[in-house]
């Protein structure tokens, strides 16, 4: 008797901390421009849930029908970012953040869950060239257009300046159309924070549509400060550099990690996605789409979708929380998207040509995975207009084996959308099933 | 005091559990330290050492207590000392409390430790003072771990 009471004890601990924890909820009540948000649930045992990588062994992505997907290139070394230039070429950043610090032993932990969750190449860190001389869409030359790089993630070319946001700077490069590769070390235009701590890496760029600033996104250097706030200066922001002299401005705060900078054809206004925090709960906080503007506040680390407090930061600064916006559309939490193009420039159905695409790389703290998975969120007007819609499916097999999972997008010179995939180590190539 | 040698895990002719048990007390007590430090600071520099000394005495705890938990087992002469259950049934809990104090330490920045890391932490300091209290009792006083003179 004595024996099983303690049986039960034990076991009723074992289950408190391992299922715990809130029921995540339907994700479809966490998209668009008013999310439902639950109380906070800080936990004793996150729930680490990871995809366990499996690769496609020649499978492919599913799309609707009226779409078709092939393989644009496969045997990749983590191939993270797209870029397309003018005449077509497609350039495949292969890339990886530097190793994390271990300040606490939850580091050995998390970083060997990342290390899980990802494909076991080590990363490239260079840029490829694809081009198709055929003109069907599929490439059939390859060259390193740029190699040994130091994690580089965005890329954008302005005339005959082509820069590359390495994690610790931009660098600018010259480029002639038709080059194929780029030896020249090319010019440092800025520095970006990167080490010694780089917890977000990834520093994504676009230029505005008149060719003068550059922006890139710094993601913050913690999940929620867990660093110190030291760690953070000039991160967790868009920045706006100016081309000529290289001078930066915080040009947006508040963004936890900001990814897929993009300017939206119509209003000509920079939007961008955002990875907002982990472990307050399956269901927060939603990570989000939102146009950037210039001067404003999101949140973060203070702060989420508003004065939503983090009670996790100390010390509070209600003033900076006063003045803190909501982003404009959420895609639900843990979804951890990084791209994002719009496809007014497509060769879709017309069904997906006024909107954006998104590239969800998929949750790793929620029990239900959520994520993995390109969606299409509709656009009027300049502004989303409708729930977002899922286009490229398929990452994910048996509920919770990953072939996949899609970081980078891109629309290239026939008009069909890309998607770099890390994990299956290849880049997938969506158009008109037929025209 | 025990009449004869009692049966005591013991390595080299020192009794292991006495060896070692200090060092997760030094742990703990640390931790009370630190986390207060942190508290006061906000400075995560001082949550981490909490994290990282949570661990080394639960690492150690891995040992010192199953060693205590046999010599407590294994000699019904040390099971009839009130000081000795006192002395067990508080270390098991300042141990068990301390887990949950290391996973809540596992959480990010202020919450690692404010309240709950912070209360956790407390509690245990004031057991291991009760725990120690009597751990001293039974070694100074009822010669447990104690090995008597040899007999020629």
């Amino acid at each position: 008797m004595k024996f099983a009471g303690f049986e039960a004890t034990a076991s009723a601990v074992i289950l408190a901390l391992v299922g715990c924890g809130p029921a995540p909820i339907d994700p479809s009540r966490q998209v668009g421009a008013d999310p439902y948000l639950p109380p906070i649930h800080q936990y004793l045992l996150p729930p680490m849930h990871v995809a366990k990588v499996v690769g496609w062994n020649g499978a492919t992505p599913s799309v609707p029908a009226g779409l078709k997907v092939q393989a644009f290139a496969t045997g990749l070394a983590n191939p993270r970012s797209l870029y397309v230039l003018p005449n077509g070429d497609v350039l495949v950043v292969e890339t990886g953040g530097p190793p994390g610090p271990v300040s606490r032993p939850k580091e050995l932990v998390m970083n060997w869950i990342e290390k899980m969750a990802h494909s076991r190449t080590k990363p490239g860190q260079r840029i490829l060239l694809f081009r198709d001389t055929h003109g069907d869409g599929v490439p059939d030359q390859e060259t390193v257009f740029i190699d040994h790089l130091h994690s580089p993630f965005g890329v954008v070319l302005v005339g005959n300046d082509l820069y590359v946001a390495n994690t610790d700077a931009v660098v600018r490069y010259p480029y002639i159309t038709g080059q194929t590769r780029i030896t020249d070390p090319g010019v440092k235009l800025c520095d970006l924070p990167g080490g010694p701590i780089d917890h977000h890496w990834t520093k994504s760029l676009t230029a505005s549509p008149d060719g003068s600033e550059l922006y890139a996104g710094v993601g913050s250097n913690s999940n929620i400060t867990e660093n110190g706030i030291p760690a953070e200066l000039g991160r967790a922001s868009i920045w706006q550099i100016d081309r000529a002299s290289g001078a930066h401005r915080e040009y947006a705060t508040g963004l936890r990690n900001p990814n897929g900078l993009q300017f939206e054809p119509q209003t000509h206004t920079l939007w961008a996605v955002i990875n907002e925090r982990d472990e307050l709960g399956p269901d927060l906080v939603p990570d989000y789409l939102t146009s950037v503007r210039d001067g404003a506040f999101y949140g973060w680390p203070y702060s989420y979708y508003g004065q939503h407090i983090d009670p996790r930061v100390q010390p509070q600064r209600p003033d900076l929380v006063a003045n803190a916006i909501a982003p404009d559309y959420a895609l639900s939490s843990h979804v951890a998207p990084l791209g994002l193009v719009f496809s007014s420039g497509t060769s879709l159905p017309v069904h997906y040509r006024a909107g954006a695409f998104v590239g969800e790389h998929g949750s790793w703290d929620r029990t239900v995975l959520n994520g993995y998975k390109v969606v299409y969120i509709p656009f009027v007007d300049g502004r989303p207009s409708g729930p977002p819609e899922d286009v490229v499916t398929g990452f994910l097999v048996d509920g919770d084996k990953a072939r996949g999972r899609p970081v980078g997008l891109a629309v290239d010179g026939k008009g069909a959308l890309l998607i770099a995939d890390d994990t299956g180590n290849s880049v997938w190539r969506v158009s008109a099933a037929s025209p | 005091m025990l009449s004869a040698d009692p049966r005591s895990v013991s390595l080299g002719g020192r009794p292991v559990h006495a060896m070692l048990v200090p060092i997760p007390i030094v742990c703990f007590v640390a931790t009370l330290i630190t986390d207060i430090v942190y508290w006061q600071t906000a400075a995560m520099l001082w949550a981490d050492m909490s994290a990282w000394l949570l661990l080394v005495g639960l690492i150690v705890s891995l040992f010192a207590a199953p060693a205590g938990m046999i010599d407590f087992f294994g000699d019904p002469r040390i099971r009839k000392l009130r000081a000795a259950w006192i002395h067990g049934a508080g270390n098991v809990t300042a141990l068990i409390l301390s887990i949950f104090n290391c996973l809540i330490h596992t959480r990010d920045a202020y919450t690692s430790v404010v309240p709950s890391g912070l209360i956790l932490s407390a509690l245990v300091v004031l057991i291991l003072l009760v725990t120690g209290w009597n751990g001293w009792a039974l070694v100074y006083r009822h010669g447990v771990g104690v090995r008597q003179r040899e007999q020629q």
